[in-house]
């Protein structure tokens, strides 16, 4: 019995890497000012490139550096448009994810004949630990980037209030910029845990919504990214119980699929319910 | 001048993003000119297709409305395609269940009473987001995600399991009550050599021009507007945001379950699992496309109709091209619009700038 337990805290923190990584990604793009619901845009181009460049390269590292990089430039798209043409960032964003999901399937049909799954990757033992390890550097650069350095609270600056960092001479767009570059290259890292961690290969929409759930995450925290982190567990806890009840006869004769595939996203909805009114967004966020 | 630019920059923005689209297309082994006449000459090919294109247009002018109600008021409501599923499958329900006597009057009854549930389901999906919004503030956009998710388990769920049609292979539930599909023999149907058209085309065009009408000759729609460009002042001056929101998501919601009436009761009479091709955001680009003027969304929709259907053409035509590239096309032309706005404002700002600078000397 005690196996069941220990295998549910360790799906848990399997099926929350993603979130962590998509919530730090939009910490970023949040704190700054700009609303992010590209998130799930990057998951999948992340997932993508490390899927594909992992196939092609062979090495798992090369898979994680180009899924990062990849998709800092896909985001220079939402860049360019919402800086430079000051366009919304609902809008674009919703146009990030039509063309994300509209782009993959294009290329994957070029590459590998196919515009279903990526062939599946053979993978080095180390893999388990390595999105672990990954984890790690990130939170911890991002955590001492956010609140330890001066451009971490210019960042914030510019989410709070744009002209009193542009009366001291500092340019808020370069900032939000900058900003959100990093945001799409952590999310994107997190798509490179999807398809290599998680699963094998890229499958098509694979990254089911964990972008939004991220977000939303992010907001039940109130922008703070520790909170946001642990957040993430939780949600992280819903998707390893829905994996558990499938596979558990006993439940899965009684109640749907359906029904447990729903919980992730019925917890964010009830989360979202119980949020505290006090913890405010930043107030330039738009 | 300033006006007539303002009113061209979204049409250039539109050819903008076609040509980038029919470009990118070079890197995959494809010949833009090629995949241009596809996607621009495929909607006339013969009286069939132009129907299709039609049934999508009326779909489209229904989305759209969807996305551009909530947006005057200021809110993104993205939400559509949830409520198009659920409205969708609860008209075929309803449809099914209810058995009409065989006298017109009958008919037109059962019809009505089907068409109300239908819209009032779809506007009650829609009630859930302004209870989220006006509850708790979250922002609406997550919440009609994650309805969205929901509503299509749901869906899948109550089809499979509840109403699966035993003549079939697919997963489609029972088709609606024989007497029920009157508009096989619709008169725009019998036109178009039996195409997915139907009179549903009609209300959808109808229903854009009385929404025009009342957005400018009634005090609610400019207390709309003025709730959309700045609610703080709105509620100073005491226009209610309970009022305003459960006005702009419930019509919202109707205008959602109008695409699924469309979809069961005027093209398959049944509802199929993924009938779909997620009109709820084709509706985003539709709406941004006309700037949320409710005329021109007629305009717009049937060009993204025509856009639409010369992508899902592609598959045939094309060796490596897919349906995929719809969402590739609607992408490009929802930023390049975006993009356009701001050339439009950026030169009206730089001539008011210069009339100030005049007015000084």
């Amino acid at each position: 019995m005690e196996s069941i337990y220990a295998l549910l805290i360790f799906s848990t923190f399997r099926m929350a890497l993603p979130l962590f990584f998509a919530a730090i990604g939009g910490y970023f793009s949040e704190k700054s000012g700009v609303a992010q619901i590209a998130l799930e845009s990057y998951l999948l181009i992340g997932a993508f490139a490390a899927a594909s460049s992992c196939y092609f390269s062979g090495s798992i590292l090369v898979g994680y550096i180009l899924a990062a990089l990849t998709s800092a430039l896909f985001a220079q798209i939402f860049c360019i448009l919402i800086l430079k043409f000051k366009a919304n960032s609902i809008v674009i964003g919703s146009g990030m994810n039509l063309l994300a999901m509209g782009i993959i399937p294009i290329v994957s049909k070029t590459l590998f004949n196919s515009t279903g799954s990526t062939p599946s990757l053979e993978l080095p033992t180390f893999n388990v630990y390595l999105p672990y390890v990954i984890l790690i550097i990130v939170v911890t650069a991002s955590y001492w980037l956010s609140e330890k350095t001066i451009w971490g609270l210019q960042m914030k600056f510019a989410g709070e209030k744009k002209q009193a960092l542009q009366s001291a001479g500092i340019s808020s767009l370069k900032l939000q910029w900058q900003s959100l570059t990093i945001s799409a290259m952590i999310t994107g890292l997190g798509g490179a845990v999807l398809s290599t961690a998680l699963s094998s290969n890229y499958s098509p929409l694979m990254s089911a919504g964990r972008g939004f759930i991220a977000l939303a995450a992010l907001i039940f925290a109130g922008w703070n990214l520790p909170r946001a982190l642990m957040v993430c567990l939780i949600f992280g806890f819903c998707e390893a119980l829905q994996i558990q009840l499938q596979s558990n006869l006993l439940i899965s004769t009684y109640v749907a699929a359906e029904f447990i595939q729903m919980i992730p996203y019925l917890a964010t909805l009830i989360a979202l319910l119980l949020v505290k009114s006090k913890l405010s967004p930043p107030a330039e966020l738009k | 001048m300033r006006l007539t630019f303002k009113r061209i920059a979204p049409w250039l923005g539109l050819i903008f993003g076609i040509i980038i689209s029919c470009g990118l297309t070079w890197f995959f082994n494809e010949s833009p000119l090629h995949v241009l006449k596809i996607l621009t000459t495929s909607f006339f090919n013969s009286k069939f297709d132009l129907g299709l294109t039609l049934f999508y247009t009326t779909c489209l002018i229904f989305s759209g409305l969807a996305f551009a109600i909530p947006m005057k008021a200021g809110l993104f409501h993205i939400g559509g395609e949830g409520q198009i599923l659920l409205s969708a499958l609860v008209a075929a329900y309803f449809g099914s269940a209810i058995l009409p006597l065989d006298n017109s009057y009958s008919i037109i009854f059962s019809f009505l009473i089907i068409t109300l549930i239908t819209l009032a389901f779809g506007g009650l999906a829609a009630l859930i987001l302004a209870f989220f919004k006006l509850i708790r503030q979250a922002h609406e956009v997550v919440v009609a995600i994650m309805l969205n998710f929901i509503f299509a388990a749901l869906t899948i769920w109550i089809t499979v399991n509840h109403l699966q049609n035993p003549n079939s292979q697919n997963p489609e539930t029972i088709p609606i009550s024989h007497a029920l599909q009157f508009l096989k023999n619709d008169f725009l149907k019998n036109y178009f050599d039996n195409s997915a058209v139907s009179s549903f085309l009609i209300i959808a065009v109808l229903s854009c021009i009385i929404l025009a009408a009342l957005e400018k000759k009634t005090l609610l729609g400019y207390q709309i507007l003025a709730y959309g460009s700045n609610p703080h002042a709105a509620s100073r001056i005491g226009i209610s945001k309970t009022k305003i929101l459960i006005l702009c998501l419930g019509l919202a919601g109707i205008f959602s379950a109008f695409v699924g009436l469309t979809e069961v009761f005027g093209n398959t009479f049944q509802y199929k699992i993924g009938f779909s091709p997620q009109y709820g955001f084709l509706g985003i680009a539709v709406a941004l496309l006309a700037r949320q003027n409710f005329i021109g969304i007629i305009g717009s929709a049937f060009l993204m109709a025509c856009l639409y259907k010369g992508a899902s053409d592609l598959d045939l035509e094309t060796n490596y091209l897919t349906r995929d590239f719809s969402r590739v096309l609607q992408a490009l032309i929802i930023f390049s619009v975006a993009a356009s706005y701001y050339l439009s404002n950026y030169k009206k700002t730089k001539s008011s700038i210069k009339i100030k600078k005049e007015e000084k000397l």
